[in-house]
C-alpha cells in the first residue's frame, strides 16, 4: 500500500522539479495537488495500518521512516501555503521519496511488544518524529541557503537567485526548524530515558546506554543542534555555518535512521 | 469595421518629435473629447508614453480613419503634416492586434521587458472607458493585450531582473536581506551618485538613511536633499558601518578607503550580521578582498553593470518565446474579429423575432388582463431567446468571410431581414435601443463593453 503514496510523491517531485525549472503556474498548481494527494493516500495508508495492528505504526524502521516523511511533508505544505514559496519542494520532494522508498520497498509488520505501550512510549517516539522531519526541513532549507550565498558571493546570479526566497528568510526558516526539532529532540530523549528506567525489566530496555550506536548517535545529534542553536545566538554563526551544521546534524539523523535501525543497535530492537 | 492604429514611437521618432507629441502633457481626456469629434472614428483609446504617442481607433474604412487619426495628431499639436509623415506608423485589423499586444508585453520598449508599460496601456483603455470613448471592438482589443502582457510576464523571463544599475543594487538587497524595511543605509560620501542610489533605497522602504563625509557641511546638504536623511561626521564611520545593513560608497577618493582588515574590525561586534558593500566610486573605495570575508557581500559598479548586462542578455534570451505567445493570442484575437462579421446578421435575426412577438402581443394585449399580459410577454422572450440561441452560436462560431456571406443572405432571404440588417450595421451611436440590446444579447462574451457615446457637442 505505501507504493500508491511513493508513487503521488515521485509525481510531485517531478511537477516541483518542473516548476521549479520553468515557474510555470499550470505546474505549480498541479504539483501541489499532487503532493496533496500523496499525503493524503500516505494518510490513508498509516490509518489502515492502525486499524490493522490496532496501535499507530511507529516501532518498526520502515513504519518510522513512514511516519517522518508524512510529517515532514506536513510541515512542508503547510509552509508553502502560508508563503506560497514553492521553491523548496524541489528539494524536499526527493528526500522524502528516497526516504517513503524504504517503506514501500521493505515493509514491515507493525507487532509492538508489550513493553512498548503507554503515553511515555508514544510521546517519546512521536517526539524523535516530529524532530527528525524539522531537521530534514532544516537540512534542506541549508543546502539551499548555501546554493543562493555562492551564487551572490560569485556575482553569478543565475538559477538559483532567480527561484528562491531571500537569504535572510532562508536563514530565520533554518534558525526556526533547529529550534523546534531541537526541543522535540531534547523532550524526545528525555521521555525515552524516563520510560527506560521505569521499563528496566526487559532485556532490550536493559541494554540501552551509551554503547549502543542508536542511542549513542541520538545523543551526538542533539549535541551537534544544541550547539547550533546556541552558536547561532551568541556565537553570530547563521547562515552559512548554521546550514553546513543543519546538513551535518541530518546526515547523523539519517545514519541513525536507516543503517543503524536495521543493523546496528543492540537496543531498540524489539 | 476595422481597427486603426497611427502612431509614433522611439523606434521611429526623435525625442523632439516625440516631446511635442504629448498627449499626457495636454491632458488624455481632452484629446479624446477632441478626437471622438473626428467623424470618421468610432472608438478611440490614446496610448500616450514617454517613448509613444499611439491612437488606436474603428473606422470603417482603414484609409480614411488612419488619416483622420494623422490629421487630428497635426491639427491637435500644431505639427507640420510634411514633418510628422515620416516618422508616423499607420497599421490596421489584425497588425493592430499584433503591434499592441507587443507594446503590453514590453516587447517595442525601449527596454526590453520593462514592467510600467502594461499599466500604461490599461490606464489609456481606462481613461477612454470613462469617457465613454472605447466599444465592442477596442475593448476586446485592450483586454487581449493584458492578457497577453500577463502571459508574458508569467511564463517568459523576459520581464526578470534588473535592468538599471540602481535596481540591481535593490534587487540584491532585497535577496540578501530580504524585505528592506527596517533596514539602515550607510551613504559614505555627499556626492550625486551616491545620492541616487540612496534616493532609490529610500523609495523602497528602508528605515534610515545616513550620510557620512569627510566635511560634514556638505553631508548635511545631500541628507538634506534626500529628505529624512542623517547626516554624520567622518569619525563616526566605524561605529555607523557597525550597525547599517546597506553601505554605499561613492566618494572620490584615490585609493581605497575600507580596507580588508578595517572591514573584519567592523564585522567582528556584528557577530557576522550581513553587510551589503556597494562601491559605486571609480576608483573603487572598498578593497576588492573584503569581498572574501563571510557575510560580507561586495559589489562595485563593474559588478553591477554585469549583472545587468546579463539580465538584458536574458530578457533578449526570452524574446521568442514572448513573440510566440503574441502569435497565439493574434490567432484568437483573429478569431474573434472575423466571428464579428456575423453580428449584423445575428442583431437583424433578434430583431425581426422579436417584431413578431411584440406584434402579436400588441394584438392580444386588449383581451389579456395586465398580470397574465406580463406573464405571457415574459414566456414569449424566453421562448425567443431560446430559439434563437443555436442559431446565435453557429453564426458566431463562423470565421471566414465567405461562409459567413452564404449564412447571411440565406438568412437574410428566409426571414426578410434586409432593412434590419441595415439598421443593425448603424452606428452604435445611432442605433435604436431595441438593436442595442440585440446586440448585447448576441454577444455576452463582451461584459464590459460600454457604449460608444459622442459627446453631445458636435
Amino acid at each position: 500500500m505505501n507504493f500508491i503514496p511513493l508513487a503521488l510523491y515521485t509525481f510531485a517531485l517531478l511537477a516541483y522539479a518542473w516548476h521549479f525549472a520553468q515557474r510555470q503556474k499550470t505546474s505549480a498548481h498541479a504539483a501541489t495537488t499532487l503532493l496533496v494527494a500523496g499525503v493524503l493516500a500516505h494518510t490513508f495508508v498509516i490509518g489502515m495500518q492502525t486499524m490493522q495492528a490496532g496501535q499507530v505504526p511507529m516501532t518498526t524502521p520502515a513504519s518510522a521512516i513512514s511516519a517522518t516523511v508524512w510529517v515532514l511533508l506536513l510541515a512542508y505544505l503547510y509552509i508553502e501555503m502560508t508563503t506560497d514559496e514553492r521553491a523548496m519542494g524541489a528539494f524536499i520532494l526527493p528526500l522524502a521519496v528516497a526516504l517513503q522508498s524504504i517503506p514501500a520497498f521493505k515493509p514491515a509488520i507493525e507487532d509492538r511488544a508489550a513493553v512498548l505501550q503507554g503515553p511515555l512510549f508514544s510521546v517519546h517516539v512521536l517526539s524523535l518524529l516530529f524532530a527528525y522531519a524539522s531537521f530534514a526541513l532544516a537540512c534542506v532549507i541549508g543546502i539551499t541557503y548555501v546554493l543562493l550565498f555562492k551564487e551572490i558571493k560569485a556575482k553569478h546570479l543565475g538559477f538559483f537567485y532567480a527561484r528562491l526566497p531571500s537569504l535572510q528568510v532562508l536563514d530565520s526558516m533554518n534558525q526556526r526548524a533547529i529550534v523546534i526539532g531541537w526541543l522535540f529532540l531534547t523532550v524526545g530523549l528525555f521521555v525515552g530515558w524516563i520510560y527506560a528506567t521505569q521499563t528496566g525489566y526487559d532485556p532490550s530496555v536493559r541494554a540501552m546506554s551509551l554503547h549502543d550506536p542508536k542511542i549513542l548517535m541520538a545523543v551526538l545529534c542533539w549535541a551537534v543542534y544544541s550547539f547550533e542553536a546556541f552558536a547561532a545566538r551568541r556565537l553570530g554563526w547563521g547562515g552559512r555555518r548554521s546550514a553546513y551544521l543543519s546538513a551535518l546534524g541530518f546526515a547523523i539523523v539519517l545514519l541513525n535512521f536507516v543503517p543503524i535501525s536495521y543493523f546496528l543497535t543492540t537496543s531498540h530492537n524489539f | 469595421m476595422h481597427l486603426v492604429l497611427v502612431g509614433i514611437s522611439h523606434r521611429t521618432a526623435p525625442v523632439e518629435l516625440r516631446e511635442r507629441i504629448d498627449f499626457q502633457a495636454r491632458g488624455l481626456e481632452v484629446s479624446l473629447r477632441a478626437l471622438a469629434q473626428r467623424a470618421a472614428v468610432r472608438e478611440a483609446v490614446v496610448l500616450s508614453t514617454c517613448n509613444r504617442a499611439e491612437l488606436y481607433g474603428v473606422s470603417e474604412d482603414p484609409n480614411q480613419g488612419g488619416s483622420a487619426f494623422v490629421d487630428f495628431i497635426t491639427d491637435f499639436h500644431k505639427v507640420d503634416r510634411q514633418a510628422l509623415q515620416p516618422h508616423v506608423y499607420q497599421v490596421a485589423d489584425l497588425d493592430v492586434a499584433r503591434h499592441l499586444f507587443r507594446v503590453a508585453a514590453g516587447l517595442d520598449s525601449l527596454v526590453v521587458g520593462e514592467p510600467q508599460i502594461l499599466g500604461q496601456v490599461k490606464e489609456a483603455h481606462s481613461v477612454a472607458g470613462a469617457n465613454h470613448v472605447v466599444g465592442p471592438f477596442l475593448n476586446r482589443l485592450f483586454h487581449s493585450s493584458f492578457a497577453v502582457g500577463k502571459r508574458v510576464r508569467t511564463e517568459t523571463g523576459l520581464g526578470s531582473g534588473a535592468v538599471s544599475v540602481s535596481f540591481a543594487a535593490v534587487a540584491l538587497a532585497k535577496k540578501i536581506f530580504g524585505d528592506l524595511k527596517g533596514r539602515s543605509v550607510l551613504v559614505v560620501g555627499a556626492g550625486e551618485m551616491g545620492k541616487l542610489t540612496a534616493l532609490h533605497m529610500k523609495s523602497q522602504g528602508v528605515h534610515q538613511v545616513t550620510i557620512v563625509s569627510r566635511t560634514m557641511a556638505h553631508a548635511a546638504r545631500t541628507a538634506e536633499a534626500i529628505g529624512g536623511a542623517s547626516a554624520a561626521p567622518w569619525e563616526e564611520l566605524d561605529p555607523l558601518m557597525g550597525s547599517a545593513d546597506i553601505v554605499i560608497t561613492a566618494t572620490g577618493a584615490v585609493s581605497p578607503i575600507l580596507t580588508k582588515a578595517h572591514i573584519e574590525t567592523v564585522m567582528r561586534p556584528r557577530r557576522n550580521r550581513p553587510l551589503f558593500l556597494i562601491d559605486i566610486a571609480l576608483p573603487r573605495d572598498v578593497e576588492p578582498a573584503a569581498g572574501e570575508i563571510e557575510q560580507v557581500f561586495l559589489y562595485n559598479i563593474d559588478d553591477l553593470q554585469a549583472t545587468v548586462r546579463e539580465n538584458l542578455a536574458r530578457r533578449a534570451s526570452e524574446v521568442a518565446r514572448a513573440e510566440t505567445i503574441v502569435g497565439e493570442e493574434v490567432d484568437k484575437f483573429s478569431v474573434w474579429l472575423r466571428s464579428r462579421g456575423a453580428i449584423p446578421t445575428v442583431v437583424a435575426l433578434r430583431q425581426r423575432f422579436d417584431a413578431v412577438r411584440r406584434s402579436e402581443l400588441d394584438r392580444l394585449a386588449s383581451t389579456l388582463p395586465a398580470d397574465v399580459r406580463e406573464r405571457v410577454d415574459d414566456i414569449t422572450r424566453l421562448v425567443v431567446e431560446k430559439l434563437l440561441l443555436t442559431p446565435t452560436e453557429q453564426l458566431k462560431t463562423l470565421h471566414d468571410a465567405e461562409t459567413i456571406g452564404l449564412y447571411s443572405e440565406a438568412l437574410t432571404r428566409l426571414f426578410g431581414l434586409t432593412s434590419l440588417q441595415a439598421q443593425g450595421a448603424d452606428s452604435p451611436s445611432q442605433k435604436s435601443e431595441s438593436a442595442s440590446d440585440a446586440e448585447q444579447r448576441s454577444d455576452r462574451g463582451d461584459r464590459r463593453v460600454e457604449p460608444f457615446v459622442r459627446p453631445q457637442k458636435r
